[in-house]
């Protein structure tokens, strides 16, 4: 029964008003500040790592003698350590501090088990460190996004599943009985993740499957982990983030579970395409292909509820920081998600295969989707957690403004360049280095981009360090100068 | 949609089919290859064992996130460039694990190299300094790969004979580590140049 009642429910998302009170929502912000605080610290950390080694890969991709002598930071060692530190350490600390946040929020009561969390995530860093490092020493694997030495895998693992059931328990305390999107794609992202590590670690490393087929479920798990949890964490926080910082319902709320449905499925094979015209069975890579096409649907859906919300209040975007990250991240989302779509089309893919067209594609959904939409959620609860006003506005805007820029022109340069990349590999029979030659403006785009980019998460870092360590002016001290987010969750246009 | 196992149980069905579907049936189908024919005539060749060697090296050192192995025989150029004769088989990597097949071409495809260069004394060179034997490749140099020492006595008959401008200082001489030597190997050990009854090539599929 109570299946069939979840079913009709999702078709028809009920919906409940509530009130709120500044004082319940201290006690639930007090009941993770700790935790909380720690995972945007790892995520901040990280981003200054991810972003010195994209520059340092990006410089050696054009200048191979650059730093050169060291054998633990040679090109393929640089390049694995750059993207995992992205994934595992900026985007996987500052997503789930999102998540963490919103499930508690919007359950409405102040969930314990603080101490789980804590050691969790601290494992977590530990273990991404320890992957790093790995990665150094020369125990890579030669698969994407699980370059991480297999030693590291159960820690990695288990510390997320520290993380996932304290999500588990927080969601299961809640006072409200229905949920909002927000919550069902942070849960969806913490049971894929489980899943699709479980799968990747047991089919290509525990019992591994013969020959090619650990490509297979590579990219199986690659395309997933961008698909099924990063994607579906920045998801969480775009749902979250515009109700409450524009204070209107999101347009179209209704669709909500279509768009959820459709986006889990199709998404669950979409990368699979990545695999066409090499030694792998044709029609897997074709149920890749037509997974690809399918998220056009999610796609509308997202498209027509984020831009409508977004654009009813136009001047907020220009007035507030948190929802101008947000509506950067909603943009690129569409454009990433189109990327995508294309690559899979065989015409395109016959062009573009092997050339760094799908880095360009990746970046964009993982930074300009995914980072700066927690970059604008975190800018929305760092003052509600500390109790403070960020101390410098100004510094906030320089930092949208630059990483803005060179998050383009790092897509810029990979996505374009890896087109004239890919024409000149898979259509002529010009050599590798006159290719090379040819594409070296567009690297050097992608360096520019690297070193406005991390300008950017500089100027993010200082703004951080900024607000925790100022002191409390006495305004800050007597009252509580937060004005409590309208609650509209429940509640649709 | 308002309970959490509701989401659960709708996850897991989602990519539990994706996994079985994309994952599972094709291994089953297609997953247990075995190897064809004996002594010099199997398929796939095996590799020597310095070059299983040279194998992890060049794990190690992620060559994989620069030079794929894998030739693709109904696009692309491939073919035209040499690179290969045929497009790679399932059946060329039964004995992989783990499989190299790579991703992105920064550098040319290597799933033959050991056909196209069988100089041992071009890839000593090379991965010294690319730029000796590829003047302008963006690959970087495996310098720590080899020694430089002092001449005591005879040289080393192993030493490398470098041009001028990458010569050490007088006195001195480059000579390959074991690993430069095991890479080498495996390098000269890529091939995929036996014949596949059923890998697609530009003449069998004439009429596209």
């Amino acid at each position: 029964m109570n299946l069939i009642c979840n079913l009709f429910s999702s078709v028809f998302p009920t919906l409940e008003g509530d009130g709120s009170k500044r004082d319940r929502e201290q006690g639930i912000d007090a009941s993770m500040r700790f935790a909380t605080l720690g995972l945007i610290k790892g995520s901040v950390f990280w981003l200054l790592v991810s972003s010195l080694l994209g520059l340092i890969v990006s410089v050696k991709l054009h200048s191979p003698n650059y730093l050169s002598e060291y054998s633990w930071l040679t090109y393929g060692k640089a390049y694995p350590a750059f993207w995992n530190a992205l994934i595992y350490g900026w985007l996987f600390n500052a997503g789930l501090a999102c998540v963490v946040w919103i499930v508690s929020r919007l359950g409405g009561r102040p969930s314990g088990n603080s101490g789980l969390l804590i050691i969790a995530s601290g494992a977590w860093n530990v273990s991404v460190l320890l992957g790093l490092l790995g990665i150094f020493k020369g125990d890579q694997t030669p698969f994407r996004m699980l370059e991480f030495p297999t030693y590291v895998a159960p820690l990695l693992f288990a510390s997320f599943i520290g993380i996932g059931i304290w999500i588990l328990l927080a969601f299961k305390s809640r006072v409200y009985r229905s949920s909002f999107a927000s919550q069902w794609y942070a849960l969806a992202g913490v049971f894929s993740f489980v899943w699709i590590y479980t799968v990747a670690q047991g089919m290509i490393f525990c019992s591994p499957a013969q020959g090619v087929f650990q490509s297979v479920v590579a990219a199986w798990f690659g395309g997933n982990l961008v698909g099924l949890v990063v994607i579906p964490f920045a998801l969480a926080a775009v749902y979250y983030a515009i109700p409450k910082v524009l204070g209107q319902p999101i347009v179209g709320y209704r669709q909500s579970n279509i768009a959820f449905w459709s986006w889990i499925l199709f998404s669950s094979c979409a990368g699979l395409a990545s695999l066409g015209n090499g030694p792998f069975p044709a029609w897997v890579v074709s149920v890749g292909v037509v997974a690809s096409f399918g998220l056009l649907l999610p796609l509308s859906i997202f498209s027509m509820q984020f831009l409508s919300s977004l654009l009813a209040s136009f001047s907020k975007i220009w007035d507030t920081i948190s929802i101008r990250f947000v509506f950067y991240a909603v943009v690129a989302f569409m454009v990433g998600t189109i990327f995508t779509i294309l690559g899979a089309l065989r015409g395109v893919q016959e062009v573009t295969q092997f050339s760094q067209y799908y880095d360009g594609v990746r970046f964009l959904v993982l930074v300009g989707f995914a980072g700066m939409s927690f970059t604008g959620v975190i800018y929305y609860i760092l003052p509600r957690l500390v109790n403070k006003e960020l101390p410098n506005t100004s510094l906030a805007d320089l930092q949208f403004w630059v990483q803005g820029l060179g998050i383009f022109l790092i897509t810029v340069g990979l996505v374009y360049g890896g087109y004239v990349h890919g024409s000149l590999l898979n259509q002529s029979t010009a050599d590798t280095v006159a290719i090379l030659e040819n594409t070296k403006t567009y690297l050097f785009l992608t360096s520019l981009g690297f070193v406005i980019f991390s300008f950017g998460n500089f100027a993010y870092a200082v703004s951080f360090v900024w607000i925790i360590l100022s002191p409390r002016t006495e305004k800050e001290k007597s009252a509580d100068l937060i004005e409590s987010a309208p609650e509209l969750e429940y509640t649709h246009s | 949609m308002n309970r959490g196992p509701f989401i659960f149980i709708g996850v897991l069905i989602i990519v539990s089919l994706s996994w079985a579907f994309t994952l599972v049936k094709p291994i089953q189908e297609a997953g247990r290859l075995s190897p064809q024919g004996l002594g010099t005539d199997r398929v796939p060749t095996l590799l020597p064992g310095l070059a299983s060697q040279g194998k992890e090296i060049y794990q190690e050192q992620g060559c994989v996130n620069c030079h794929t192995q894998q030739t693709i025989g109904i696009v692309g150029s491939d073919i035209a460039r040499e690179w290969a004769t045929r497009q790679s088989m399932p059946l060329d990597y039964i004995e992989q694990t783990p499989v190299l097949t790579g991703t992105n071409r920064v550098g040319p495809d290597l799933a033959n190299v050991g056909e196209r260069r069988t100089d041992a004394n071009w890839h000593y060179l090379h991965f010294y300094n690319p730029q000796i034997t590829s003047p302008g490749s963006n690959m970087p140099s495996f310098a720590f790969l080899y020694e430089v020492r002092e001449i005591i006595g005879e040289p080393s008959n192993r030493a490398l004979e470098l041009p001028a401008e990458y010569r050490p200082e007088p006195g001195y001489e480059v000579v390959p580590s074991r690993e430069a030597d095991a890479l080498v190997a495996y390098m000269l050990g890529l091939s995929q140049a036996y014949e596949i009854e059923a890998a697609p090539t530009p003449e069998k599929l004439a009429y596209k």
